[in-house]
């Protein structure tokens, strides 16, 4: 794991020294400084020091939680970038809730059902989904139910007080959230039923689902208690991928929708080449990934006593 | 004779992308009450299917077609499926060919063992179930059955294994039991001990028991009846000694010859050719391609099931003219 | 014959009796043929609009339409997709798009293939350290947001090559971060098959070293790889399009992305059809290439019953 997180921090840092050094695209980035703080800033980068060592400054500066400052608004990006990462998080928290609580019963009734008609139009349905780009479908979205049938907001995760949609400020989010999680849930879905169903399949096979039958279990243990459990680790598995790319906040969708959130903020500092700050988003959503990961692995151990260790 | 299973011609297909799977084409088996009834064939030859079929746990894309399932005075086949769940495990059971796989690896073996028992009788408190448990486990032969009863299945041995799908299978004492292959997936020294027991407990739990198994040595050591099927059909059935000493169908008697014997100077003759596509099977005799003994008629009509004298029932054209050598 | 002889002799035939039961497999798999069909089609778009550049009614990103009266036209018989504000056909510049998607997708999943193969194979092959610490590097690869990654470097690509940047640079960069996922797979299948008991008859006949790799090994690393890589060039077009979307792509070529960002640009509300058809072409293309992933796992591992 260690070896994991120090190579992760030295992709990113060696990626971002690669892409030149921070004065050179502050001036890219067409932020000018007065050249009287350029020494100010060579001091404050280190850029004086060979790169290895300028690495080790960076390492030493991350164990302390500081992600440096901003190269566009020269705050500190730990701080920056809370609130846009919580805006992030409740939009794919949400979608993801959705998803498993759909996708898996979904692909369960698609696995029992196989070869039916409703389970080669589950299947089809499915596939599309995972074929479509988010951002795209959210824009054909809100050109129906936006534009032309005006039911929901376009844009935006909340409007301002006077405009409020349906009432009061909550349910103003409410609405606000509904297109881009079902863009979200969908595609999320499309996965999870592929997932489940295929090895819903494999697990239905096995003798032991066979013996359950024959010991005279109900349709429903045989089903949930035996073959969901089985089928289920995988998921698990993929689910904490989604995790992680959900944290990357889907930088499409979010810049589409104007959503306030991690990955349109990342889009904004990556156009001001604000290396800073981009470094600081991927390092934040990495160490996110590797930590959800460590939980589902965990999980994994409590469902399947195989992989604990004694 | 008291017939406590009598199958009548069933079918079960299995419908596949591939084709139709006539993996049971016209099987009738007769079990009297209190025997061991060996159902012996290849493998496809649909003897494993004749049982779930029996069950009705036939997997998907597999469902019965035709015949008739009458078990204890019930017909089987007429049974809403809620009333078939009372009897899975209450009154008919199963063990299944491969130990490694016919226990949940997720559910310690108690725990198995406990939601058998309690299946139709929630009454039964879980400490009670547990007791039981550990009873069962003792009757097949698990030693420390008390701490193997919070193990779980990637834990203990094949043989183990088979030993507690025994158990499992016998929870609710049911009056008949289907032994897929029991031994067939274990070391031969474990093998004999198992079967030991089974034979054992048939005694004490006074079941009646079908045996399926391609190897004649475990029919010749265990059955009193002997039913010999093959691509689906049924082609030779009669008491375990006259199957051996006197088979009438060729193709009973090329599974006697594939035995190896120590006392005998012999080669060992395998039955030459392969298993039968199912999906386009032979015409006429299914077993024509493959028979010495075959002639024009035998690719042209199926056989029909005759009586040659005591129950011995035999599906071939040339019974009566064939002298067939036993062992 | 010797002993050796008619071993190579049955696995040479045996191997080649294998992808013809693929082949029929996969045959019968509807949407795998589908699949295949999908993507023929727009590789001969691709292929067609490259030798006759005459084919399609407008030049790419030719602003003609508006000389023409027809700028900001809904769709008609004249342009089936309709056109831009600014002029531009959209049925035209989609498919352009056919053949610069296409590009991306294939090489650079063409790249990651590579990179995936070698370093899984290495990864796989030897045993200790070296293997740890290879799968240590795939690892980071894998949990890092690669499309953060490319954003980024395409961004800089963007503004600090003026010259010569272009769809080419797109396929480096999405080559270079792709590979993880395939160098893991490779890794397992080259570690699996390395234990297998038939490998260690072969080489108890006599067989080399490297022969024992490429008769053995690479068949079997085939298998998900070429599953994979259909996958894989599904999943470089979406990022393609995201890239061009946001704008971090090349402007002067028409791309799928970059029509979609004008669509809304353009206002959706009223151009919905600058948007609509060219995301249209996208769901279409990706999903032929993960029908086709799909129906070739099929064929390819088999698990079938009966």
């Amino acid at each position: 794991m260690i070896p994991v997180v120090i190579g992760i921090t030295m992709l990113v840092y060696f990626a971002g020294a690669a892409a030149g050094n921070p004065i050179d695209l502050l001036r890219a980035g067409f932020h000018n400084f007065r050249p009287q703080q350029e020494a100010q800033l060579i001091a404050y980068f280190h850029l004086n020091q060979p790169v290895y060592i300028r690495y080790l400054y960076y390492l030493w500066d991350l164990l302390h939680g500081n992600l440096g400052v901003s190269l566009n608004t020269g705050r500190p990006v730990a701080q920056e970038i809370l609130p846009w990462a919580w805006t992030t998080v409740y939009l794919q928290l949400s979608a993801l809730a959705l998803a498993v609580a759909i996708g898996i019963p979904v692909g369960v009734y698609s696995a029992k059902h196989q070869y039916s008609k409703s389970d080669t139009t589950i299947t089809g349905v499915a596939i599309f989904g995972y074929s479509m780009p988010t951002f795209w479908l959210f824009l054909v979205l809100v050109i129906v139910f936006a534009f032309d049938l005006g039911w929901l907001p376009s844009f935006g995760a909340a409007s301002n007080p006077p405009n409020y949609w349906w009432g009061n400020w909550f349910l103003d989010r409410v609405a606000h959230l509904i297109l881009p999680m079902l863009v979200l849930t969908y595609v999320e879905l499309a996965t999870f039923v592929r997932l489940i169903r295929g090895n819903m399949l494999e697990v239905l096979r096995q003798d032991y689902i066979l013996a359950a039958y024959a010991s005279g279990l109900s349709e429903r243990t045989v089903t949930y208690k035996h073959a969901l459990k089985n089928a289920i680790t995988p998921v698990i598995t993929i689910i904490g991928l989604t995790v992680g790319t959900a944290l990357g906040g889907a930088p499409a969708l979010e810049t589409a929708a104007t959503w306030p959130g991690l990955g349109y903020y990342f889009v904004q500092a990556a156009g001001s080449l604000d290396i800073i700050t981009v470094e600081g988003i991927t390092v934040v959503i990495t160490l996110m990934v590797l930590l959800a990961n460590l939980l589902l692995d965990l999980l994994y151990g409590v469902i399947d006593p195989r992989v604990r260790v004694r | 004779m008291d017939a406590l299973l009598n199958i009548e011609d069933l079918r079960t297909y299995f419908f596949t992308e591939a084709g139709v799977v006539k993996a049971v084409d016209g099987i009738s088996v007769t079990v009297d009450r209190g025997e061991i009834h060996g159902l012996v064939g290849e493998s496809g030859s649909g003897k494993s299917v004749t049982a779930l079929s029996t069950m009705r746990i036939v997997p998907r894309p597999g469902k019965i077609i035709g015949g008739k399932i009458i078990f204890d005075g019930t017909d089987l086949l007429s049974l809403k499926e809620n009333e078939m769940r009372k009897i899975r495990g209450g009154k008919i059971a199963m063990v299944f060919q491969d130990p490694m796989s016919s226990l949940d690896p997720l559910y310690t073996i108690g725990n198995q063992l406990v939601e058998a028992i309690r299946v139709n009788n929630k009454e039964k408190s879980k400490q009670q179930a547990k007791d039981e448990a550990i009873g069962l486990l003792e009757a097949v032969g698990i030693p420390e059955p008390a701490r193997r009863f919070d193990q779980y299945p990637h834990e203990l041995s094949g043989g183990m294994k088979q030993r507690i799908a025994i158990a499992r299978a016998l929870s609710r004492m049911p009056t008949l039991l289907f032994a897929d292959e029991p031994t067939t997936n274990l070391d031969v020294t474990i093998q004999a001990q198992v079967l030991d027991l089974m034979k054992d407990l048939k005694q004490k739990f006074n079941m009646t028991m079908v045996l399926i198994t391609h190897d004649m040595g475990i029919i010749a050591e265990m059955t009193q009846t002997v039913t010999v099927v093959y691509a689906g059909q049924l082609f030779e059935h009669a008491d375990t000694r006259s199957i051996f000493l006197n088979p009438k169908h060729p193709y009973t008697e090329a599974l006697l010859k594939a035995l190896p014997r120590l006392d005998m100077r012999r080669t060992l003759v395998s039955v030459p050719g392969n298993i039968p596509n199912l999906i386009n099977p032979p015409s006429g005799c299914r077993f024509h391609p493959r028979c010495p003994y075959a002639i024009e008629i035998c690719k042209e009509k199926v056989p029909q099931v005759e009586d040659a004298g005591n129950g011995h029932l035999v599906a071939c054209h040339r019974w009566k003219e064939l002298s067939l050598v036993g062992v | 014959m010797t002993t050796q002889e008619v071993a190579k002799e049955k696995v040479r035939r045996r191997a080649a009796t294998q992808w013809a039961v693929a082949w029929r497999r996969f045959r019968r798999n509807k949407s795998g043929i589908a699949g295949l069909a999908i993507v023929m089609a727009f590789v001969i778009i691709a292929i067609a609009t490259t030798v006759d550049p005459h084919l399609l009614p407008y030049p790419q990103r030719s602003t003609e339409s508006l000389y023409q009266g027809q700028a900001g036209q809904p769709p008609s018989w004249a342009h089936p997709f309709g056109t831009e504000p600014s002029g531009v056909d959209v049925f035209s510049d989609s498919m352009w798009a056919v053949r610069n998607d296409l590009y991306v997708g294939l090489a650079a999943t063409g790249i990651a293939v590579v990179l995936g193969v070698l370093i899984g194979a290495v990864a796989g092959y030897f045993r200790g350290y070296v293997s740890q610490a290879i799968l240590s590097i795939i690892q980071v690869f894998f949990v890092i947001p690669v499309l953060l990654l490319i954003l980024f470097f395409a961004r800089i690509f963007q503004v600090l090559v003026i010259h010569g940047y272009g769809l080419t640079l797109i396929v480096l960069i999405l080559g270079v971060f792709g590979w993880s996922g395939i160098a893991f797979v490779v890794r397992g299948q080259v570690f699996t098959v390395r234990e297998l008991e038939y490998i260690q008859a072969a080489k108890a006949l006599g067989a080399k070293g490297s022969r024992v790799l490429l008769r053995h090994i690479i068949p079997n690393i085939l298998t998900p790889v070429i599953v994979l890589g259909s996958l894989a060039v599904a999943g470089n077009i979406l990022t393609e399009v995201v890239l061009s979307y946001l704008g971090f792509g090349d402007a002067n070529v028409a791309t799928w992305g970059t029509l979609i960002a004008e669509g809304e640009a353009f206002g959706a509300s009223i151009y919905w059809w600058v948007a609509f058809f060219p995301g249209l072409l996208v769901v279409i293309c990706v999903l032929g290439f993960n029908l086709l992933g799909d129906g070739l796992s099929d064929a390819l591992n088999p698990r079938l019953r009966e």
